[in-house]
C-alpha cells in the first residue's frame, strides 16, 4: 500500500511539476538574492555558505510540505484515502517519503546554482556531502510532514506551517550548517561526528513520534 | 491559597532585599537569580504537563486533559516570557550585552517560539475536537524537542557559556532557603493559577456546549 501511495504522489507531481517547479524557482531567486545582497567573494562567502544553503533548502521543502497535503483537500481526496483499509502511520511514512524525494530532486538543481552564483569552490567529499544532505531531507521531510498533516484542516495553514516547522527544526539545521561547514573546509568526520549523531538522532526521534501520533492527526 | 502565595511572596522579597548576602562580584544583580530560575523550572514543568495533559487527551478523549494542556501552555509560555525578560535584565549589567546565545536561554526563546505556533493553531481551528487533537499532537511534538534544541546549541555556540552554574547544594543558608522558598512560591502561584484557569475553561466549554452543541 504504501507504494502505491507513494507512486500517486510521484505521478501527480510528475504530470503536474507544479511543486518542483515552484521549488526550484523560488530556490534559485532566492540564490541570486543573497548574491546581490551579500556581494560575494570566495573567501568571505565560504564562511557563511553552509548556512545560507540550508536556509535555501528549509525554504523550498515548506513549499513542497504544504503543497503535498493541501493537494489532499481537492476533492475531499484525503477522506477517501482514509477510508481505505490501511495503517494510518503509512500515510505518513508515504508523505515524508515523497517530501524527501522532492527535496533531493530540487537540490541536485539548486546546489550546483548554489555554487556557480556565489563563486564557490566545489567540496572534494562529495559523497560525504550527500551522505549527510539525504539524512537532514529524511529529518525535515518526517518533521514538515507531520506538521503539515496536523495543520492541514486549519484556518491560514499555509503560514502555520513555517511558524511551526522552522522553531522545530532549529537543532536539524544547526547540525546542517555545522556538518556542510565542517565538510566544506575538509575536516575529518571525528570534528564533526557530535552533529552526525544529532541529525541521526532528529530524524530518528521525529519520524518515530510522526509514525506513532499521524493517525491522532489523520482522524476525520 | 491566594492569602498564603502573597504572604510568602512578600517574604521572598523581605529575604532577597534585606537578609541574603550580596554576591560581591554580580552586587545587586544577582538577585534576579531568585525569580528568574524559578521561573525557568515552573515554565519547563508546565511543559512537561502539556506534554502529559496531551498523551492523555489523545488516549481518553476527555476533553479536561485538553483544558489542563491549553492552561497549562498558556502558563508555561507567560513564565517563559518571564526568563526572557529577566534573563537580559541580569545579563546587561554581567556580560555588557542583554542578549548571547547561550543554550538554554536560547532553549527557551524557541519553546516561547514553538508556542506562540501552539497558540495560533487553537486561535484559527475551530472549537471542536480536531483542534483539541491538533494541538495535542503539537504539544507532544514539541517537547520532545526539548533535549535536541539544549544539546544542539550548547555545542553550537560553544564561546557563549556563559551561564552561571550556581551548585545549590554549596550556597549558604541565607541563599539557599531564600531560593528554596522562591521555588516553594512560584510553584504554588502556578497551581493555584492552572486550577484557575481550569475552572475558566471548564465554564466556557459548559457555555459553548450549550448554545452549539461541539
Amino acid at each position: 500500500m504504501l507504494a502505491v501511495l507513494l507512486r500517486k504522489d510521484l505521478l501527480i507531481e510528475f504530470r503536474s511539476r507544479e511543486i518542483l517547479i515552484s521549488m526550484v524557482t523560488f530556490g534559485a531567486a532566492v540564490t541570486l538574492l543573497y548574491a546581490f545582497a551579500f556581494r560575494p567573494s570566495p573567501q568571505s562567502m565560504q564562511t557563511f555558505a553552509p548556512g545560507l544553503m540550508w536556509m535555501i533548502f528549509l525554504f523550498v521543502s515548506v513549499l513542497a510540505l504544504h503543497r503535498s497535503h493541501s493537494l489532499e483537500k481537492e476533492f475531499d481526496a484525503f477522506s477517501m484515502i482514509l477510508s481505505a483499509p490501511i495503517e494510518r502511520s503509512i500515510l505518513f511514512v508515504s508523505k515524508c517519503l515523497s517530501g524527501f524525494i522532492f527535496l533531493v530532486v530540487a537540490q541536485v538543481i539548486l546546489l550546483p546554482l548554489f555554487f556557480l552564483f556565489l563563486q564557490l569552490p566545489l567540496p572534494s567529499n562529495l559523497g560525504q556531502m550527500m551522505a549527510v544532505f539525504l539524512l537532514v531531507d529524511l529529518g525535515i521531510s518526517a518533521a514538515g510532514s507531520l506538521l503539515s498533516g496536523t495543520v492541514m484542516r486549519v484556518r491560514v495553514n499555509e503560514m502555520l506551517l513555517p511558524l511551526l516547522l522552522f522553531p522545530m527544526v532549529t537543532p536539524l539545521l544547526i547540525s546542517a550548517v555545522k556538518s556542510t561547514a565542517a565538510m566544506m573546509e575538509n575536516q575529518p568526520f571525528s570534528q564533526w561526528q557530535l552533529w552526525f549523531q544529532l541529525i541521526v538522532t532528529f530524524v530518528v526521534v521525529y519520524s518515530l513520534v510522526g509514525y506513532l501520533i499521524y493517525d491522532y492527526v489523520s482522524e476525520e | 491559597m491566594v492569602g498564603a502565595i502573597a504572604v510568602l511572596w512578600i517574604t521572598v522579597l523581605y529575604l532577597v532585599l534585606s537578609v541574603t548576602r550580596i554576591d560581591p562580584e554580580q552586587q545587586m544583580a544577582q538577585k534576579i537569580f531568585y525569580y528568574h530560575v524559578p521561573s525557568a523550572w515552573t515554565a519547563g514543568v508546565a511543559y512537561l504537563l502539556v506534554m502529559i495533559a496531551a498523551v492523555l487527551y489523545l488516549m481518553k478523549k476527555d476533553e479536561k486533559f485538553d483544558h489542563l494542556g491549553l492552561a497549562a501552555a498558556e502558563l508555561g509560555t507567560l513564565f517563559c516570557a518571564l526568563v526572557l525578560i529577566t534573563g537580559p535584565i541580569w545579563a546587561k549589567p554581567i556580560w555588557g550585552a542583554p542578549w548571547s546565545w547561550e543554550p538554554r536561554l536560547t532553549t527557551v526563546l524557541i519553546m516561547f517560539l514553538i508556542y506562540i505556533g501552539y497558540f495560533m493553531v487553537r486561535n484559527f481551528g475551530d472549537e471542536g475536537e480536531r483542534t483539541r487533537r491538533i494541538s495535542s499532537v503539537i504539544g507532544i511534538a514539541a517537547f520532545f524537542n526539548v533535549p535536541i534544541i539544549y544539546v544542539s546549541v550548547k555545542f553550537w555556540a560553544a564561546d557563549a557559556q556563559l551561564h552561571p552554574q550556581p551548585a545549590m547544594g554549596q550556597q549558604s543558608p541565607d541563599v539557599f532557603w531564600t531560593f528554596m522558598l522562591s521555588l516553594l512560591v512560584f510553584t504554588l502561584l502556578f497551581v493555584h493559577m492552572l486550577r484557575y484557569r481550569v475552572h475558566i475553561l471548564k465554564l466556557r466549554s459548559k457555555v459553548l456546549k450549550m448554545r452549539y452543541d461541539v
